[in-house]
């Protein structure tokens, strides 16, 4: 039976991450092959909203033509839009006043007027939530995981992980290597808000001494007595990897505190209580208080050191361009049956269709059982607990 | 036409907080009533819970007790399905999270809170309400010579409130003030100023793409509405201010400039710096914002004399120290 002619078009909600261009290509070959019409949406929304920004009009026609040789290459030749949200578009008002409009009804006529029949939105988090409002609100969608935490719920593996974690491995080598010839600890953050899948992973490709991550909470102590014993033993360095996200056991928290607590009381009101727990203040916060601890604990030289977002940058490795291409493809076979609302999730060996809000409120994290974890304490690796 | 205020015709304001015994806003002792909404955006806003002009949740995850042990957030009472944690109740982190992108701060999660984790910030409160409590240091005014100050957000957004709240101080015998960054119709600040005693305005950045760019509209309306009062109110004390900021306006050109603005009016008594701090940085992350300035500190000492050494000596206090 011959697919009804349909006119799709792809954006990215969230930040970069490598592989993008290769879920375009996937898209756009996979269009093309139903006789369908490939568009790409600038920067997320904004191409919609804020079509005068771009001399093409904010939406470009994607033809297999424009995406031969695309699939390996940095970048994303549509961009994505880090903060932006159609329920809240900042705006000047004609007394010049700043406010947050929503902007969601005028973008759904916007697409509608497009004779935009669907959209394949490429998102992580933040930006599904966002696009399963639209999609409450009528917005035929199909989405795509990515995420170079790999912390994406349903999904085994988001695209932009593998080649974040091969970066990371990499990067923690010569670390290591260069803590080995300075006789130093190297502290190394990496990102890992909720789930410590890179520094877990990245960690053990390495043989780390330890491994930091927001699921099992630290005492440093322990890592301590670790790298005490590795001394013994003759290694005069050291290598910790911590994920962005990882928390000290309740009671040991040796972190300094930053600032006197009725200061800020006094100067700014509301901010009387805690520090928010699941807060990352400040990149490289939770590395230099772990290099400081540590350093007191062994009585030797650390040094703290942030990938963070670097990881974020760079070329897809070949898993992630065959993710991204599959991804892409898989999108546009969901919207061919007819699906919408769902979000294309890749458990091996299948892709999978499932309802995208079944991602929403849940992070895919390391559970105490994961085999990773198991692996990586036979292999004397310290997981701080 | 007269212009929308925030809050319009409400016979109550939408007040954020009463701060009792500050000494950096206005002479003496001092009340501060922060009021809510504001009509700028600058990224280093130290009060972003003051920003959006409606009661807003705020979430203190430190104060939460965490599933096991409450969860009674987590029992239907969002309509949004916007509170949920993260793994199952039987690890170590079951502290509730919040989608801030579900979340429409209908504040249904706050009375079932009980270490007060969730909470609202905003509440309407009437002007004898607030000025009841302001009131209650009137000992330290008289002592000191302070009084009342009302800042924001940018108080003047609520103008017929803010009047009625300061004519109300006046009537019991309170100094007032206004902190206030001025971008808001000339309406509002007619009525407004004539029941304050000081107004201590800000002025941020003199080049109108560059506020823009930092603070999210340009300074046209700022500088036409200052001029004007300095002018309309030659017999009110006007001190401007300019929270200083690395890499912003923490230079020569713009102290110079603000100079060159403020200097031909008599009544504009002060041109104070208030050096950049990161103190409110925390409350980014109870309200699920990103704090865009994360990577910027404090400006040196350095900096701060050798900028201060120019106000002084174009306000005639060369050598007199700070």
């Amino acid at each position: 039976m011959q697919t009804p002619q349909k006119r799709i078009a792809v954006n990215f909600g969230g930040g970069y991450v490598p592989g993008l261009n290769a879920v375009i290509t996937g898209v756009v070959l996979a269009a093309s092959k139903l006789g369908w019409e490939a568009l790409g949406i600038r920067d997320g929304f904004e191409g919609l909203l804020f079509p005068d920004r771009y001399s093409d009009g904010g939406v470009m026609t994607l033809t297999p033509a424009m995406v031969e040789n695309l699939a390996g290459s940095t970048g994303c030749i549509l961009g994505t839009a880090a903060q932006s949200d159609p329920f809240h578009v900042r705006t000047i008002n004609a007394e010049n006043m700043v406010e947050e409009v929503d902007r969601s009804d005028e973008l759904l006529g916007v697409i509608q007027k497009k004779k935009i029949d669907a959209v394949i939105s490429v998102v992580g988090a933040r930006a599904l939530s966002i696009l399963w409002k639209l999609s409450r609100k009528g917005l035929k969608t199909v989405c795509i995981p990515k995420s170079v935490e790999n912390d994406v719920a349903a999904t085994m593996l988001s695209f932009g992980f593998n080649s974040a974690l091969s970066f990371v491995a990499e990067m923690l080598e010569r670390c290591r290597q260069a803590a080995q010839s300075a006789r130093r600890i190297g502290v190394v953050e990496v990102l890992g808000e909720h789930a410590g899948w890179l520094a877990l992973q990245a960690g053990m490709a390495v043989c780390a001494d330890a491994v930091l991550i927001p699921e099992i909470p630290y005492d440093l102590r322990k890592v301590a007595a670790k790298l005490r014993e590795k001394a013994k033993a003759g290694q005069t360095f050291g290598l910790v990897v911590v994920a962005e996200g990882a928390k000290p056991l309740a009671g040991v928290d040796a972190r300094p505190k930053t600032s006197d607590p009725k200061m800020k009381a006094a100067l700014s009101p509301g901010a009387t209580g805690e520090e928010g727990l699941h807060v990352i203040e400040r990149s490289g916060q939770v590395a230099a208080e772990a290099a400081l601890v540590i350093q007191r604990l062994t009585d030797r030289e650390t040094y703290p050191l942030v990938l963070g977002q670097l990881a974020k940058g760079g070329t897809p490795t070949i898993v992630d361009r065959q993710l991204g291409l599959g991804y892409g493809a898989g999108a546009v076979r969901a919207l061919s049956n007819n699906q919408s609302g769902v979000m294309v999730v890749f458990q091996p060996p299948d892709l999978k269709f499932v309802p995208m809000n079944e991602a929403i409120n849940k992070f895919r994290t390391v559970s105490a059982e994961s085999e990773f974890v198991q692996i990586a304490r036979s292999l004397g690796i310290s997981l701080g607990d | 036409m007269e212009k929308k205020q925030v809050n319009a015709k409400a016979p109550t304001g939408l007040v954020l907080n009463i701060q009792h015994f500050c000494t950096h806003d206005g002479p003496g002792i001092r009340t501060n009533v922060f009021l809510k909404a504001c009509s700028l955006r600058c990224k280093w806003c130290s009060n972003p819970e003051s920003i959006h002009p409606k009661p807003e949740l705020a979430y203190n995850a430190g104060k939460c007790i965490g599933e096991k042990q409450c969860g009674f957030c987590l029992k239907n009472v969002c309509p949004e399905s916007a509170i949920y944690v993260v793994g199952s109740g039987d690890r170590a982190d079951d502290k509730v999270r919040i989608n801030w992108d579900l979340c429409t701060n209908c504040g249904n999660c706050v009375p079932v809170c009980p270490t007060n984790a969730l909470y609202l910030f905003g509440q309407e409160m009437s002007v004898d309400q607030v000025l009841d409590e302001v009131e209650q240091d009137s000992a330290f005014y008289r002592e000191s010579g302070g009084g009342m100050t009302v800042s924001g957000g940018e108080c003047q957004l609520q103008a017929d409130f803010l009047a009625a709240l300061l004519a109300g101080a006046h009537q019991r015998g309170i100094n007032t003030a206004i902190e206030t960054a001025s971008n808001v119709p000339w309406d509002f600040m007619a009525k407004v100023l004539p029941h304050v005693d000081t107004v201590l305005h800000d002025i941020k950045l003199t080049d109108p793409e560059r506020h823009k760019k930092w603070c999210g509209a340009d300074n046209t309306r700022i500088r036409a509405n200052l001029k004007r009062a300095y002018e309309t109110f030659p017999d009110k004390k006007f001190i401007a201010r300019t929270p200083l900021i690395p890499g912003v306006n923490d230079d020569e050109e713009h102290i110079r400039a603000t100079l060159a603005f403020i200097k031909p009016y008599k009544n504009v008594i002060d041109y104070e710096l208030l050096p950049y701090h990161r103190f409110g940085e925390g409350k980014y992350g109870f309200l699920g914002r990103v704090y865009e300035m994360m990577d910027f500190t404090s400006p040196t000492p350095e900096t701060l004399k050798r900028l201060q050494a120019i106000i002084d000596e174009a306000f005639g206090r060369s050598g007199a120290p700070r």
